[in-house]
């Protein structure tokens, strides 16, 4: 082997930059250990790329020092680095498993927010579903009052009676429509005064000069009231008196007064 | 840590695990590799990142280092040079990458670069421009810039014997001017 030709290839500089196939390192290999100016060659090639790189030098930050050493403590009992011995495959798959473990964990959460805020919106939903329908009721069973109580007052078998305010209260009024049939008696009041808790309005008969009672009133009541049966009543009356009502009248204080026009 | 190791030493106490030689290897290696790693990579996490995974893999795999197939310094550049090159194809700097690229095909690249060397690679400027220019130019691409020899054939239309020779001739003309005997 002619040494200086070898050697003039730059066969020695590829085969320490690492860059030779495995077969020529085998061969280099032979060759350096059978020929010792080969050898020499190589040294003085490493020898330069050392001082090339010593001048070269860029000192690293101070704590990676400490990094090191600490991790090497680390791999040191554990008998090995868990993170040099991972193949790029491997590294590529951990870095995607924990993209989608973040990206799931993103979703899980806005996904639980949105569940929330729709069970929210949901109870809220059913809530004012439920107010509706209750107002929605109320509203019917009112119609329902008004309709009824319309028919009433269209009804030609219910006479109107007109109960005009007394000496007590002259703007107070008032009406009964009486079935003379059926005997049925519905009150309708437009003005009376206002009363105190513990009173409350008496609507009375007066048959054959004798007052009968016709029920109690509360005075904030509204639209046709059902009261008592009366047969061929004369007239009605209001009077005010203790909640409950009274047997008898007192007469002191009629509110309202009207005579049935038996035509 | 006054203790100096002559590299046999050195490579048996590693061997040992002996934390004091790691410490010593750091301290007169971390700055040498260092300067190739960050040239390469050119962003210092980066470069301190695959710093740390090279004394890593030499500590955890100081066990096949051969000595009789070239010096310690040797092997631990390759696994930095290697390492910073894996880094270089890795997706963080294939922009980066690809800018130099355009850079080159204007031709600037090498100016460029040159004037933004690291404030303590004054004395590496000096040296590598004692070289001829196409020397200096394999060199730089071999050494600092993260090209084999196989890519820098390819990309400057260089036959790859034509890459070989130059870096044999690099090689012997530092050696004079760095009187390495």
């Amino acid at each position: 082997m002619n040494i200086k030709e070898y050697i003039s290839t730059g066969i020695l500089e590829a085969y320490v930059l690492d860059e030779v196939s495995s077969a020529e390192r085998a061969q280099i290999e032979e060759d350096l250990a059978a020929n010792p100016e080969l050898r020499v060659e190589l040294e003085l090639i490493e020898g330069t790329l050392e001082v090339l790189m010593q001048t070269a030098s860029v000192t690293p930050r101070a704590r990676l020092k400490e990094n090191i050493l600490s991790l090497a403590e680390e791999g040191s009992k554990q008998g090995r680095i868990i993170s040099m011995t991972v193949s790029p495959a491997w590294r590529w798959a951990a870095a995607a498993s924990i993209v989608i473990a973040l990206v799931a964990s993103y979703l899980a959460f806005d996904y639980r927010d949105k569940w929330i805020s729709s069970t929210v919106a949901l109870n809220n939903l059913i809530d004012s579903n439920q107010q509706i329908a209750l107002n929605y009721n109320q509203v019917n069973q009112r119609l329902d009052k008004l309709q009824n109580d319309f028919s009433i007052i269209e009804n030609n078998a219910f006479s109107k009676i007109v109960l005009k305010g007394t000496e007590n209260n002259p703007g107070a009024l008032a009406s009964v429509y009486w079935n003379s049939t059926s005997e049925e008696v519905f009150l309708s009041i437009q003005h009376l005064k206002k009363l105190s808790e513990d009173s409350q309005f008496q609507l009375w008969a007066l048959v054959d000069g004798k007052p009968i009672n016709m029920g109690v009133i509360d005075a904030n009541s509204a639209g046709l009231l059902k009261m008592n049966l009366i047969n061929s009543p004369d007239a009605f009356a209001i009077t005010i008196e203790p909640r409950g009502g009274k047997a008898s009248p007192t007469l002191e204080t009629m509110q309202v007064i009207g005579m049935v026009n038996k035509g | 840590m006054g203790k100096t190791f002559r590299e046999e030493e050195l490579v048996t106490q590693l061997k040992a695990k002996n934390k004091v030689a790691l410490n010593y290897l750091y301290d007169h290696y971390s700055a040498a590799l260092n300067g190739v790693v960050s040239r390469i990579l050119k962003k210092d996490d980066l470069a301190e990142e695959v710093l740390q995974d090279v004394f890593l893999k030499i500590w955890n795999r100081i066990d096949s280092y051969d000595p009789a197939k070239g010096r310690l310094f040797t092997w631990m550049l390759n696994l930095a040079r290697n390492q910073a090159i894996d880094k270089t194809r890795s997706k963080e700097i294939s922009i980066g990458k690809k800018t130099d690229d355009i850079h080159n095909l204007v031709g600037n690249a090498y100016k460029q670069n040159s004037s933004e060397m690291f404030v303590d690679s004054i004395g590496l400027a000096e040296v590598l421009d004692k070289l001829p220019d196409d020397q200096k130019f394999v060199v730089d691409y071999l050494y600092f810039k993260g090209y084999t020899q196989s890519e820098l054939a390819e990309d400057y239309n260089i036959p790859l014997g034509t890459v070989k020779t130059r870096l044999r001739m690099a090689m012997i003309t530092l050696r004079s001017i760095m009187n390495v005997n």
